[in-house]
């Protein structure tokens, strides 16, 4: 089959690689239709997230056709149209027990790395790097799923496929975001990042009860498209102090809850940029907080600030000091996929929300080289290169 | 003059001292890390939570199935009797030999093992019920002979008891609550053959020991 595949750093190529089988019970192969792109493909594209091998398929966002099943498998049958959590998780564990799925216990057969770089393992996630386990990626043909009764859920009809693959990771990421701000109603929420997560994580707040959502980022095609669909206020953070803003749009309170949708390459204006990409590019720091530490700095006294944006190792000049003094509710992580995609399944379905406009440029597998480049870089509006291995 | 002359002193002083620090923190780190000696044998404990509650994981070490599917990749197990075991393993150091070892339960959640005929190496097993509902931890302990040196080189191999001790807690665990090993080896990849020989080596040692 043909499959997107990781080269070496930025270097992508469509090869011929075998075919996926069923290797346990609960497997199951799904013949992919729509696999999307990722901001944090780029972290794994650009070597920032360490641990990828040439060869290594990429892609974890992604819907398809059940074409085979393990014996094992009880909930789906071949031919169901499905959307797959990105994350793997064994559902017997603690974790998966309690709906923490993004810390199964047994997802990740290498789990050796990241017990060194942050004391214990996670779960393993499709299509992202050995340290996550070494599982082949969704950008091919075909694509082997375990524990397809726990990760794969059948897609109501009417829902395009372009729409329903985000099912798979922005949007119960942004889901996420939005549920650890713990709104309650009235709030006012300030979204860092108009990338595909953001956007659905504004969407999120909206539906959980913010007042007002405010997004922050400077691509005023990312910016104008947020406005439009969902009818949130912007801050263009190239031409606009983002903390003034802020604080000026809350008449001095501050939001009361920040999500932080921007992750590690995060960019910036200034000095402190500079510093931070230096250090990155020597990889004496892997990440470049930037949005994390204004979100700090913005968030109102005893505000929530929820980060999903992908960090990796240690970060430098982090304002603990307005996070303890503010006292400050702080909330991260990757995101539990099964706990949210039924519910997110059902929104879907009766219109909701409607996260198709991500996919502003769907492609072949064959383009998938160009389509990731077009989004590194933003260009021609783009959101998110959908590719169509079929 | 007598200023930067002891200025330098100072530095000298400091310097040393901060050698003697690192050096003290470097020593004791390795202390932590090396296992505990008694009478000649190295003693390491290891345990892992099982999310079941202890019956569940008796009934896990007399499901025969289960069980032996669990060793499938490293041991055999025979049952001589109601509480004697004999288990034959590959010896994983030396190419082609084995090893037997014989097990006993000694208790409720209790057993013991030694090795009878392979490296000197003896252990127990006690299952204790883990706080807050949180199911089983299994706990175990391991005897065996080696030295600072044989250490490392097992450590660096990937064959030294201690990490097998610990993908064995891994695998059993797993086993217990999913029903499977997962296994991403030979998962489809754009690798040449050559290049996926090095990648198995990597993935090895990113799979082997581990916290457990
Ligand atoms: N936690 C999870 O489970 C999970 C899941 C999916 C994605 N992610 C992460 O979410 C992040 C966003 O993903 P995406 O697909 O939307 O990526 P993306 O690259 O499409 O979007 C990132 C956006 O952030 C903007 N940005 C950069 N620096 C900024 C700054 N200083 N302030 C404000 N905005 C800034 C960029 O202009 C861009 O629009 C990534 O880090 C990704 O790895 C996390
Ligand atoms: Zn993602
Ligand atoms: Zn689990």
């Amino acid at each position: 089959m043909r499959a997107l595949c990781w080269e070496g750093v930025g270097k992508l190529k469509v090869r011929d690689v075998p075919e996926p089988t069923v290797r346990a019970d609960g497997d199951i192969i799904v013949k992919v239709r729509a696999s999307s792109v990722c901001g944090s493909d780029l972290h794994l594209i650009n070597g920032f997230l360490p641990a990828m091998r040439e060869g290594d398929i990429l892609g974890h966002e992604f819907m398809g056709e059940v074409v085979e099943t393990g014996p094992g498998v009880r909930r789906l049958a071949v031919g169901d149209r499905v959307v797959v959590g990105s994350v793997v998780a064994c559902g017997g564990c603690w974790y998966c027990r309690t709906e923490q799925y993004s810390l199964c216990d047994n997802s990740n057969p290498q789990p050796v790395f990241t017990e060194k770089l942050w004391g214990h393992s996670p779960a393993g996630i499709i299509g992202y790097s050995h340290a996550a386990g070494g599982y082949s990626g969704s950008h091919a043909e075909y694509v082997r799923v375990p524990f397809g009764d726990i990760g794969a859920f059948k897609v109501p009809d009417g829902v395009p496929d372009d729409s329903v693959v985000f099912a798979s990771d922005a949007l119960p990421t942004g889901w996420m975001a939005a549920d650890f701000c713990g709104l309650t109603g009235g709030e006012v929420v300030a979204v860092w990042g108009a990338g595909g997560v953001g956007q659905m994580a504004a969407r999120a707040a909206q539906l959980l009860g913010a007042e007002r959502v405010i997004m922050v980022d400077r691509l005023p095609q990312r910016l104008a498209a947020a406005a439009n669909r969902l009818g949130v206020e912007t801050i263009n953070y190239a031409e606009t102090d983002v903390l003034e803003a802020l604080r000026e749009m809350t008449a001095g309170r501050g939001p009361d809850a920040c999500i932080e949708a921007v992750g590690m390459e995060a960019h910036d204006v200034g000095p402190a940029y500079a510093y931070d990409r230096v250090k990155q590019a020597t990889r004496s720091q892997l990440d470049r907080p930037t949005s994390v530490r204004q979100a700090i700095m913005a968030a109102r006294k005893g505000g929530t600030v929820s980060i999903v944006g992908v960090y990796a190792g240690f970060v430098d000049k982090f304002p603990l000091g307005a996070a303890m003094n503010k006292a400050l509710v702080l909330r991260m992580g990757q995101m539990h996929a099964q706990r949210y995609i039924p519910m997110l399944l059902d929104r879907l379905a009766t219109g909701e929300i409607d996260p198709g406009y991500l996919a502003t440029h769907p492609m072949s597998l064959e383009q998938g080289a160009r389509g990731y480049e077009i989004f590194e870089k933003k260009q021609d509006g783009c959101l998110r290169t959908v590719l169509h291995p079929a | 003059m007598m200023g930067s002359n002891g200025g330098r002193w100072a530095l000298l002083g400091a310097a040393t001292v901060t050698a003697v620090g690192v050096g003290r923190a470097v020593a004791r780190r390795r202390r932590r890390h090396q296992p505990d000696e008694q009478d000649g044998w190295y003693v390491v404990r290891r345990g892992v939570t099982v999310d079941r509650p202890i019956e569940a994981v008796i009934g896990f070490w007399t499901d025969r199935e289960r069980l032996d599917r669990a060793l499938a990749e490293w041991a055999t197990l025979e049952q001589i009797d109601d509480e004697h075991w004999r288990c034959v393993a590959p010896d994983t150091s030396g190419a082609g030999t084995e090893w037997r070892a014989e097990l006993t339960v000694t208790g409720p959640g209790r057993l013991s093992w030694r090795v009878t005929d392979g490296p000197e190496q003896q252990g127990t097993v006690a299952l204790v019920p883990a706080p807050q509902g949180r199911g089983t931890e299994i706990r175990a302990e391991l005897r065996y002979r080696s030295g600072p040196v044989r250490r490392a080189l097992g450590l660096a191999g990937g064959h030294e008891p201690d990490l097998r001790l610990r993908d064995t807690l891994r695998r059993v665990k797993s086993l217990i609550e999913c029903g499977q090993v997962i296994d991403t080896r030979h998962d489809p990849s754009g690798r040449s053959r050559a290049q996926e020989r090095v990648t198995d080596k990597m993935r090895e040692r990113l799979s082997t020991g581990g916290r457990a």
